[in-house]
């Protein structure tokens, strides 16, 4: 194993029954609220600020300023809302976070619902994943039992009440206000910005939106201090980060590691290549993030490194193909993945994805032209930064990267076409 | 530098305003006003499709992208200009200059028709359809799309007059949030998702609404379309008029598009101060009954021989009836009864042709309940109503808080109701509602119910809750009082008192679209023209002066009301009578009515169509419809409303006309051959400032109490009903609302028909069986619609509002 | 005098060439294939009429000859699959310059043009050619309409079968009169 492995969201997750309240309370589980119920909210934000932390959701945004935007003192109720729909291909953090350590997600959510003043947190779970939402009931349930939840919390005079709610299985409720609009029963479709949750959120109140590693790296923060923080990963994109390595290598899984680790590195961990057939293409960060070639092995992988290197840092969902996979056949999948899942808001969303899907599977059928391959990147154009949110986007980017890195490919799929229409054409002819 | 800032302080940006810059042309604009209407104020037109300026910004259809820099920095986007609010320093390109927004847009477009049928040819919209247009402007001449086209079985009817056509849809939601937001009836919304996602209704849930043919008319493709008009005409074809509605008594401005000879459809017009741009639909879709079989085209005569009516030459017609109201005036007088549904200028004829060629007072155009206490309410307070100093929607919109009194407005006034709904959802004022129960529109206008018994209404008055007092002690309050007023004693007096008391307006909203009109003409047995009073001596010289007579020949007692005029008939003081379209259903008492008409009294009468009236005519002379004449409604703010002639040809004549020739034959001088002389001699009487009629000054009745063995009636008509200007419309019929009888549980149970589906309410006339539902009704109340079955109200059970009737189980479990 | 016998030197040349006068209306010349006569509307394979009532060949006419006036199809009486069907229709071929514009307006291949082309008479309104003399004869196994759809559930499956059926039917011995115009180019 390689020394950059840094187990701190996952410390616990190899103890026997660790999603337990024993085995949780053993390994100092919940030693973080007591002491941020002794300070005051606003330290906490600023503690949060001070360590750097940036949301884990894939955009990246500070997640201490994002606290310090809800209006204190507005009279009206303020929300927690955990996004905990981790629907994006190839993402697979929160759902075993969820699973091995529930109780440092209700922990972090009962200090950040302290610090921004809110008595009511939601967690929406992804629908499918029946047995994650089980396992984190019993834990809040747990929780009740135990007084971290439910009225006067540890004597602090504070009250909070989780609810975990059950998403109905789509994706566009991953982004946060089409989520909040699930959360309130309605048709989850993304909501104008602005006015932005942090004003106008859950029932139009005060809303911070987080994602769970976020809200889970919070008691550690509070706990080792921002210093402690810091000292992991980069200047800008400090602390640990859990990739989640999927694909052809040897050891899949999760690899908590530093922010700003390569792939090349991670690769060692994970044993390397599976079967030792070469890498050919990968993604940073789930399949919205556009996709990496070996040249990119050393591309580190934090919020900077990953833009810089022309994609995103995402969800850190390391999606690995080595020389086997066709690059066109691969982008057509993700692209049926997102027709599937656009909401139908929006109108470049709604029927970019539909075109772009049935011109994927007419080349991948071998009935392309080179002309598509133009039509294709014309289309993506005109859905990236047009679509009403970022589902769009994201459905574009591995079109443009595939053929940006991979435009030979598209192209043979192409020249099998028009070499089979000569061989029909003289067939044609001689008959 | 110095230059720059000199050029900044060219343009002064007035308070509350920001300047931005559009196409390189600075321009200032309110702040919070988004950004595509900056932009069409400049002249320059973003194409949208999801927009509409009375609807929230949605932001769907991703149409109207334009590059926006802010501070210096371009936005790295492009934005939608129909979410974007302007900014101070805002720096924005539209497609006219920016390559990015304009390719935008073109991919868009492009996007949207990739799955749009090529029905252009075969389609409703086809020539006023905003997507041809902007495909037509900026589309690509060629498809780059080969694939396969998203279909839908053809139309799927979201209500009976709604159809919808889901391959044509654009997915803008323009008519889901006009359903949610305007009209409070969210029954149609997107389903589905991503590119199967369309607009439906829930399963046996149709399209329930009083305002839904306004989604037809913002839908910016030929999605929505009505079954009336559905493959009827292309808009190219038609003759499009400005014109107004005769329905209610809004006012509504409508556009009605006709070919052929026949009106094809209505349309809402724009008018920001009445209507917006909104129409119920009763007002747009009922428009066939003037072309019904039983219209009348030719006068006709009682042959003296058979005793039939025969089709006679307008020369007989006119002599005939002219010879019989002389022979009638000399044998005792003749009363007339002109009809709620007048121009100012027929209502102004009846008026002037009662007093001139008759020399009566016994005029009465209030074909339904009435009272002498609301006489004295229409004299002096509802006479002169105008929007310079009365009531208006506007009003209604702002008013801190509206009480309505008698009035259920989404029924009886579609518009205003839309504009407390609006009122509420805007500026956040308060509705209180007095009525029998909680109706759908207490509910959508976010409203209060103010519970009392039918009848109690002037009792209640006195003792409101306090909040409502309060309320309306704020300033720019209102009362509003419904047609229904009539029949409580001592509402209108108690209202007025509270108004004075609170200084809040105070507003009366009849149903029917003539009534300002009418009392504006003077077809009232107290009031000559503009409120004049007929006892006032030197209103009626000002009266006969301009009118040309010698002094003193104006009547100068009151005359009788309806009532009085019927009641005179039947027992035979009066020998004749002079009726406009009136139904006799909708009168007080249909029996009294049907036994004058029979006594052998001679008769003429104006009318459309064939009715119970013309049947028992001596006389019947065929007068043009709406849509065939020109004319001036007055709504219930006292705003004129003139229209022109819609179908210009057909040589109907108005009621104005015929009244004007009859009197000519009678030797008298109406000046009235066309509306506009109507008018214009209506003009010359000038505004009354003399005196008025006094106000009326009637205590609370006592209401009927429920007993034992009678429950109390609550009434009022629901807006599609039977009405007989709704005939010949299957469609807006099946959008009704179903008829049901409302009471409580208590009640029922009570009265022992808690079990039953069916109930009958009763009289001693007669009966009406209908299904039961349970309200909120007050114990010992039961609700009837007045006129939505077979057997109603007034002519069956012979009852009205607040009237004793009997609750019992149905004897054969059959509607009637 | 050389001129003279010139002109009978082109006379006598005459009468050695082929006759072109045409023995009208003896013998009735037959014009070719897409001459532009009188129009025809046409039915499905089970009689059903193909005119929906758009009027879209009205509003192509550059000379105003035409005047449609849809109607509606209902369960009890259904004169062409679809929602709608043409009422009334009439072409004045007073008016008509036999230019095609309307055929080539038909969405539905209804109205085509005949080769016949004896359109004269003595009076102005036997000039107005009304629906019944315009419809095509009903050919075997076509039923007069009213009547419900045969060729299946809604109008969609008219048009995808409707091609076919019509190629069997072309075969067929009375195929002439059918509208074949269409398919005939296609075959080329």
């Amino acid at each position: 194993m390689s020394n950059e492995l840094v187990p701190v969201l996952t410390k616990r997750w190899l103890s026997p029954n660790s999603w337990t309240m024993d085995t949780y309370e053993q390994l100092e589980g919940y030693q973080g609220l007591r002491k941020a119920l002794g300070a005051q909210p606003d330290q906490l934000i600023e503690l949060v600020k001070a360590s750097g932390l940036r949301g884990r959701g894939g955009a990246g945004f500070p997640t201490g300023l994002k606290w310090s935007f809800i209006p204190q003192g507005d009279g009206k109720p303020h929300y927690l809302v955990i996004n905990a729909d981790e629907g994006e291909p190839g993402t697979c953090k929160d759902i075993p976070l969820m699973m091995a350590d529930p109780h440092s997600l209700i922990e972090g959510c009962i200090i950040t619902s302290y610090a921004i003043r809110a008595n009511f947190c939601a967690i929406y779970v992804r629908g499918e994943v029946l047995h994650c939402i089980r396992r984190l009931n019993a834990a809040v349930q747990e929780a009740y039992a135990k007084g971290y939840l439910g009225k006067n919390i540890l004597g602090s005079g504070f009250d909070l009440d989780i609810v975990v709610h059950a998403g109905a299985g789509a994706y566009i409720c991953g982004e946060e206000t089409a989520l909040l609009d699930s959360l309130e029963g309605r048709r989850g479709q993304p909501r104008l910005k602005p006015p932005f949750p942090a004003t106008s959120g859950l029932y139009a109140s005060p809303t911070v939106v987080n994602n769970v590693e976020t809200i889970t790296s919070v008691p550690y923060i509070v706990l080792g201090g921002s210093d402690w923080f810091r000292a992991m990963g980069t200047e800008k994109s400090p602390g640990p980060k859990i990739y989640s390595i999927s694909g052809h290598v040897e050891k899949p899984g999760q690899y908590e590691a530093p922010l700003g680790i390569t792939l090349r590195e991670l690769l060692e961990m994970a044993g390397g290549m599976k079967d030792g057939i070469p890498l050919k293409f990968w993604t940073p960060g789930g399949s919205s993030t556009p996709l990496f070639t070996a040249e990119h092995l050393d591309v580190p992988l934090d919020f900077e490194g990953a833009a810089a290197a022309g994609s995103m840092l995402g969800t850190t969902a390391v999606q690995v193909f080595n020389e086997t996979v066709s690059v066109p056949w691969a982008v057509m999948k993700w692209t049926e993945f997102y027709k599937h899942e656009s909401c139908g808001k929006c109108t470049p969303c709604r029927e970019g994805t539909y075109w772009l899907t049935q011109i994927l599977q007419r080349m991948c059928k071998g009935e392309g032209t080179a002309a598509d391959i133009e039509n294709l990147l014309d289309i993506c154009d005109n859905i990236l930064g047009r679509s009403f949110c970022a589902l769009g986007d994201g459905a574009v980017s591995p079109i443009t990267s595939g053929i940006k890195y991979f435009r030979h490919e598209f192209l043979a799929l192409c020249e099998k076409n028009a070499e089979d229409s000569y061989e029909a054409f003289l067939a044609g002819a001689s008959a | 530098m110095t230059l720059a800032a000199d050029k900044n302080t060219d343009i002064v940006v007035p308070d509350g305003h920001v300047k931005l810059t559009i196409d390189g042309a600075e321009v200032v604009a309110p702040k919070g006003e988004l950004l595509i209407r900056t932009a069409e104020r400049l002249g320059t037109v973003i194409p949208r499709f999801c927009d509409h300026p009375l609807l929230e910004p949605a932001g769907a259809c991703r149409q109207c992208l334009v590059e926006v820099e802010m501070g210096g920095r371009p936005m790295p986007k492009p934005q939608a200009s129909c979410t974007l609010t302007v900014a101070d320093g805002m720096v924005v390109k539209t497609q006219l200059t920016s390559p990015v927004a304009d390719k935008a847009q073109a991919g868009v477009m492009e996007l949207l028709l990739i799955n749009h049928p090529l029905d252009c040819p075969i389609c409703d919209k086809g020539g006023e359809c905003p997507l041809q247009n902007q495909a037509l402007k900026h589309g690509r001449t060629d498809s780059r799309f080969t694939e396969t086209k998203r279909t839908f079985p053809k139309p799927i009817a979201v209500s009976s007059q709604v159809l919808l056509d889901r391959e044509r849809c654009v997915l803008c939601q323009r008519c889901t949030r006009f359903s949610e937001q305007i009209a409070g009836d969210p029954f149609i919304e997107l389903l589905e998702r991503g590119s199967q996602q369309q607009i439906g209704t829930a399963q046996d849930q149709p399209f329930q609404s009083y305002f839904s043919g306004n989604t037809i008319q913002i839908c910016p493709v030929g999605a929505l379309t009505s079954a009336a008009y559905r493959f009827r005409s292309r808009p190219f074809d038609l003759v499009s008029t400005p014109s107004v509605c005769e329905h209610c008594a809004g006012g509504c401005a409508t556009r009605t598009d006709w070919r052929r000879g026949k009106i094809t459809r209505r349309l809402a017009a724009e008018d920001p101060q009445v209507n917006e741009e909104w129409i119920c639909d009763k007002g747009r879709f009922a428009f066939t009954y003037t072309t019904e079989p039983d219209r009348l085209l030719r006068p006709r005569v009682r042959d003296a021989k058979t005793g039939e009516l025969r089709d006679a030459s307008w020369t007989e017609a006119l002599r005939v009836a002219a010879e019989g109201l002389t022979k009638a005036k000399e044998a005792g007088g003749v009363g007339v009864l002109p009809g709620g549904r007048l121009t100012v200028e027929d209502a102004y004829a009846y008026s002037k042709f009662a007093r001139v060629a008759l020399g009566t007072n016994d005029i009465d155009y209030r074909n339904r309940p009435s009272s002498a206490e609301e006489l004295a309410f229409l004299g002096s307070t509802v006479s002169g109503t105008n929007p310079e100093h009365g009531v208006t929607y506007g009003d209604i919109e702002k008013a801190p808080a509206v009480l309505l009194i008698a009035l259920e407005p989404e029924e009886e006034a579609p518009g205003v109701f839309l504009r407390l709904r609006k009122g509420n959802r805007k500026h956040g004022n308060r509705v209180f509602h007095m009525g029998q129960w909680t109706t759908p529109a207490v509910v959508k206008t976010n409203g209060t119910l103010i519970p009392c018994l039918p009848g109690e209404e002037a009792d209640m008055l006195g003792r409101l809750p306090s909040e409502v007092d309060e309320l309306l002690r704020r300033p720019d309050a209102v009362i509003l009082l419904g047609e229904r007023a009539a029949e409580i004693t001592g509402l209108f007096s108690t209202a007025r008192e509270l108004a004075a008391q609170t200084g809040a307006k105070l507003a009366w909203i009849p149903r029917r679209a003539g009534e300002l009109a009418a009392i504006e003409a003077g077809a009232l047995p107290t009031m000559l023209p503009g409120g004049r009073p007929v006892t006032d001596s030197v209103a009626r010289a000002e009266v006969e002066l301009a009118w040309g007579l010698e002094t003193g020949t104006l009547p100068t007692a009151e005359g009788r009301d309806l009532a009085g005029i019927l009641g005179a008939v039947a027992n035979g003081r009066l020998a004749g009578l002079v009726i406009g379209s009136v139904d006799v259903h909708d009168l007080p008492n249909p029996e009294l009515a049907e036994r004058a008409l029979d006594s052998g009294v001679f008769v003429v009468s104006l009318d459309l169509r064939e009715s119970s009236v013309t049947r028992r005519a001596d006389v019947v002379l065929p007068v043009a419809a709406i849509s065939e004449k020109a004319g001036t409604y007055i709504n219930w703010e006292g705003r004129r409303r003139p229209f022109p002639v819609v179908i210009t040809g057909t040589n109907r004549l108005p009621d104005c006309r015929v009244l004007d020739t009859l009197a000519v034959e009678m030797d008298a001088d109406l000046f009235t051959q066309t509306p506009a002389a109507a008018m214009a001699d209506l003009g010359r009487l000038g505004h009354h400032t003399g005196n008025r009629i006094p106000a009326p000054s009637v205590d609370a009745g006592r209401p009927n109490r429920p007993g034992q063995r009678h429950a109390v009636l609550a009434t009022w008509h629901q807006l599609i009903d039977h009405g007989s200007m709704q005939d010949g419309e299957p469609h807006l019929a099946g959008t009704a609302r179903p008829a049901v009888a409302r009471l409580s549980v208590d009640t029922a149970k009570a009265f022992g028909v808690a079990d039953a589906a069916l109930i009958t309410v009763g009289t001693d006339r007669g009966s009406v069986t209908l299904l039961a539902e349970f309200a909120d009704l007050p114990e010992g109340v039961v609700w009837l619609p007045s006129n939505s079955t077979p057997a109603t109200v007034r002519t069956s059970l012979g009852a009205g509002h607040g009237a004793l009737v009997t609750v019992t189980t149905a004897a054969n479990g059959a509607a009637s | 005098m050389f001129d003279a016998l010139k002109g009978f030197g082109v006379t006598f040349g005459t009468m050695f060439k082929k006759v072109v006068t045409e023995e009208y209306p003896e013998v009735k010349k037959i014009p070719a294939e897409r001459y532009h006569g009188r129009h025809q509307l046409n039915r499905h394979p089970d009689g059903l009429e193909k005119c929906v009532g758009c009027e879209l060949c009205a509003w192509a006419c550059p000379a105003d000859a035409i005047y449609v006036e849809g109607g509606d199809n209902t369960e009890k009486a259904r004169f062409s699959p679809g929602e709608r069907y043409g009422a009334i229709y009439q072409i004045n071929y007073l008016r008509c310059i036999g230019c095609g514009l309307c055929v080539e307006a038909c969405p539905t291949r209804s109205l085509t043009m005949t080769t016949e082309y004896e359109l004269a008479d003595d009076n102005r309104q036997d000039l107005i050619y009304t629906k019944e003399q315009l419809m095509a004869p009903l050919l075997s196994g076509m039923e007069q309409p009213p009547h419900p759809m045969r060729l299946g559930d809604n109008e969609q499956d008219y048009y995808v079968k409707g091609p076919e059926l019509a190629v069997s039917m072309e075969s067929a011995p009375f195929a002439d009169s059918m509208e074949t115009a269409p398919l005939k180019e296609q075959g080329k």
